[in-house]
């Protein structure tokens, strides 16, 4: 089987699970005991710490680890409930995309129940949000802003840093802080990028998207930036995430980063071929349309090279995930993450798609270990089992 | 430890006189069938089925009765023998039982003595025993009227002693009334449909049609998982998953739009009598139900029907999906059925399917397709699943 789902989960980094592997059998002490065996653990999250701080240009205590890209995302979220306390409706607006990833989305939408506003802005039809409609949603009660860097079904890559600017500005004109967050998952050790660069107080990121294990996760949070967590314990994390530091995931983690960004460079480039290669050969199927049509069929630096959305309606991306399948090549639907019904279709109907149409779209996502052959292979295994089977379909021209 | 008994009463069986010995050897095979695992003993005496089990298996036992057709009600008996002495010691321990259980102190006792030979009158035991029960538990009273709980007795070969029973589905015993072939999807309807027939004694095989790519693994595990739930009332099924897909393909290239759904439905009870041949079926049951979608309006099924060889069953034709639905909670399958794993075959829908077809136009339009090769790989594909236990003979 050849695994074109990278986007869902990665393939383990052969180095990061030495290193978990290693840290679990040796490193078994907690980290917060003050005997030697403690304080070797202790050690370790140190460096593993900083490790990560230097990849993405921060400091140490800016990170703050977690079990996953969902519980960053609502750690930030949820962070808002505190103001409640102040009562009144003043800072309970916040500001985020109708392409978020369901776990910022839907926990916006729940916030609402408690009194939150949202405001949900559309992107343009090649699924990228203008920073000057981020700007009409902001109003004074605006809390938060939260907008992903690298769309998980598109690969849309989000103008994060034009965002923050405006943000900014208007910070200032007014006087008030708007904590500024973005859903980095798809984008770390993926594309190159540093939150301070991009002027963000909060980014997410996720072990399993690089090829860590599951259950690590970390969530940058620039200094000086308040967030009240949610859960309270044993004062870990500086009180920002307390529990027991899963210290295996965070050396695998740190690892797996390290691996992912080391090759960053020369892989972006490589990548930006193959991502061409796949469009180009997914295009030439009859029937085949690329998810947004605007992105180019030459390298688009507007989207991530990970991930291509296709279609070939009127099939269901379901019945193409099958056919690939069938020929050894695992490719997913829109989003891993929305087995639900009414949700699967959120993003790309955003960009302006029919349901019936968004519901066609197949997501192929690789990594710097796909190789030109794969891509061929699915191109061809494609090529042989769609055009039957879309001749089946109800639709076709008579 | 000693074996436990339940005491089984069924009803209709008891009606059909001269061929009630091959009824009751169907209920006796139908609950050997569904508990191949246990050692119990299931035999007849005096017109009465008991079930003899080791009494860790009550709750096993117990369940299986319920859902087993046939069965009108049970319930647990104690066997003793016939002397007096034994009766109400054994009265003494249920009494006990139901008073601990806190099934309330009004009684009373109905004694029936098919064994005419004993030197007591019914109403004489009964007297015994009510005596008896007072004496030994002071806060009981008989109450002829309106009792908490009534205490049983036969007099037989033995006497059997029993209280409150539990009600079973009635009807008759699988496999009494012959076999039929289910046509099964992942609907709430076929389930049901299913249930219905093998409730008057039909055993069930079930067909499921298949069509990859267009229907996902989870489908089938779906299919899979209501054949399943409907086995809990069968002494198991066979199912045949029919991969349809041959078949859809010939109807795509050769037919009108709007013929699509009634061609692919002929063709199916045609896969379902091929398939009720082998198997020795001699019906097809169907979830169908007059009027529900286009293709289930009296001209569709005419037609429809027209590739089965042999008659098609519609036991939900006369009812409303309300009606339907209460039947899929009450034997478990709506919430499976509700499951999203719908399948593709709404691309193959009609945006305008016929809904009140011509016979001979849809005969011609049948004729046209050539079904018979693609009908035969799919047949030639067919994949059979064992869904729970295997029963003896069945």
């Amino acid at each position: 089987m050849i695994y074109l789902d990278w986007a869902a989960s990665a393939p383990p980094d052969a180095h990061a699970i030495d290193e978990a592997r290693e840290v679990s059998a040796r490193l078994y002490a907690n980290p917060s005991s003050p005997h030697a065996a403690g304080r070797e653990a202790g050690a370790r999250l140190a460096r593993a710490r900083a490790d990560i701080a230097a990849l993405l240009g921060a400091e140490p205590d800016e990170i703050v680890f977690t079990s996953g890209g969902t519980e960053s995302n609502a750690t930030v979220l949820l962070s808002l409930l505190a103001r409640l306390r102040l009562g009144g409706s003043r800072g309970l607006k916040i500001v985020t995309t109708a392409i978020e990833h369901s776990s910022v989305f839907e926990q916006a939408r729940a916030l609402e129940a408690f009194g939150f506003r949202c405001a949900f802005v559309r992107p343009d039809s090649n699924g990228i949000v203008a920073p000057s409609a981020v700007a009409e949603a902001l109003d004074e009660d605006t809390a938060l802003v939260s907008v992903m860097l690298v769309n998980n079904e598109t690969g849309a890559i989000q103008r994060v840093a034009e965002i923050a600017e405006v943000v900014r500005e208007r910070c200032t004109r007014a006087g008030r802080r708007i904590l500024l967050h973005t859903d980095a998952v798809q984008a770390f050790a993926k594309i190159p990028f540093s939150p301070g660069s991009l002027g963000v107080d909060a980014a997410s990121l996720s072990g399993h998207k690089i090829g860590a294990p599951r259950g690590i996760g970390a969530l940058y949070v620039r200094k000086e930036t308040t967030m009240e967590p949610l859960a309270l314990g044993g004062g870990q994390e500086k009180g920002r995430r307390p529990g027991t530091e899963n210290l295996p995931g965070i050396c695998a983690l740190a690892r797996a980063a390290d691996d992912g960004l080391a090759a960053l460079p020369r892989e972006m480039e490589e990548a930006r071929k193959k991502a061409e290669r796949l469009i180009e050969g997914l295009l030439a199927i009859p029937g085949a349309r690329l998810f947004p049509e605007g992105r180019a069929d030459q390298p688009d630096e507007r989207f991530s090279p990970w991930i291509v959305s296709v279609g070939f309606p009127p099939l269901p991306g379901e019945v193409v995930v099958r056919l690939a399948e069938s020929r050894g090549f695992l490719v997913s639907t829109g989003s891993a993450c929305s087995s639900r019904k009414k949700d699967r279709t959120r993003v790309l109907e955003a960009t302006g798609l029919s349901p019936e149409t968004a519901l066609c779209a197949v997501r192929v996502s690789t990594g710097p270990a796909t190789t030109r052959e794969e891509i061929d292979g699915l191109i061809d295994a494609l090529a042989r089992e769609v055009p039957p089977v879309r001749a089946m379909s109800r639709g076709r021209a008579r | 430890m000693r074996d436990s008994l339940f005491l089984v009463k069924y009803g209709e069986i008891a009606l059909k006189k001269r061929n009630r010995g091959a009824f009751v050897k169907a209920l006796k095979d139908s609950i050997r069938g569904k508990l191949p695992d246990l050692s119990i003993s299931v035999y007849e005496t005096w017109h009465r089925v008991y079930v003899r089990f080791s009494p860790a298996d009550r709750e096993a036992v117990s369940s299986c009765l319920s859902r087993t057709f046939g069965v009108v009600s049970f319930c647990e008996a104690l066997r003793v023998p016939t002397d007096i002495p034994a009766v109400e010691e054994a009265a003494r321990e249920l009494a006990r039982e139901y008073l601990a259980a806190g099934r309330g102190t009004k009684f009373k006792a109905e004694v029936r003595r098919a064994e005419k030979r004993y030197p007591l009158t019914s109403y004489q035991i009964a007297c015994r025993l009510g005596d008896a029960l007072l004496a030994a538990f002071p806060e009981l009273t008989v109450d002829v009227h309106r009792p908490d709980w009534i205490l049983s007795v036969e007099i037989r070969e033995h006497a059997y002693l029993y209280g409150p029973e539990s009600a079973g589905p009635g009807g008759l015993p699988t496999g009494s009334s012959g076999r039929g072939i289910l046509l099964l999807s992942g609907g709430i309807d076929s389930p049901v449909a299913g249930w219905m027939m093998a409730k008057r004694g039909l055993a069930l095989d079930a067909v499921y049609f298949h069509s990859a790519p267009f229907t996902s693994e989870k489908a089938r595990e779906k299919v899979e998982t209501l054949a399943r739930m409907l086995s809990a009332w069968l002494p198991g099924l066979l199912l045949h998953v029919v991969p349809s897909t041959p078949v859809l393909a010939r109807i795509k290239e050769r037919s009108k739009e709007e013929e699509t759904t009634l061609l692919m439905r002929a063709c199916m009870m045609r896969l379902a009598s091929l398939i009720a041949a082998q198997r020795g079926a001699l019906c097809l049951v169907t979830g169908e139900s007059l009027g529900q979608v286009a293709s289930q309006t009296i001209e569709s099924m005419a037609f429809t029907e027209t590739g089965a060889g042999v008659p098609v069953l519609r036991p939900l034709v006369g009812m409303n999906k309300e009606e339907i639905i209460s039947i899929a909670r009450r034997i478990g399958t709506f919430d499976v059925s509700n499951l999203p794993y719908e399948d593709c075959c709404v691309l193959f829908s009609p945006a305008h399917p016929l809904i009140h077809p011509s016979l001979d136009k849809m005969k011609r339009a049948y004729a046209g397709l050539k079904a018979d090769e693609p009908i035969a790989e799919a047949l030639e594909r067919t994949e059979e699943v064992r869904i729970g236990a295997r029963a003896p003979g069945l």
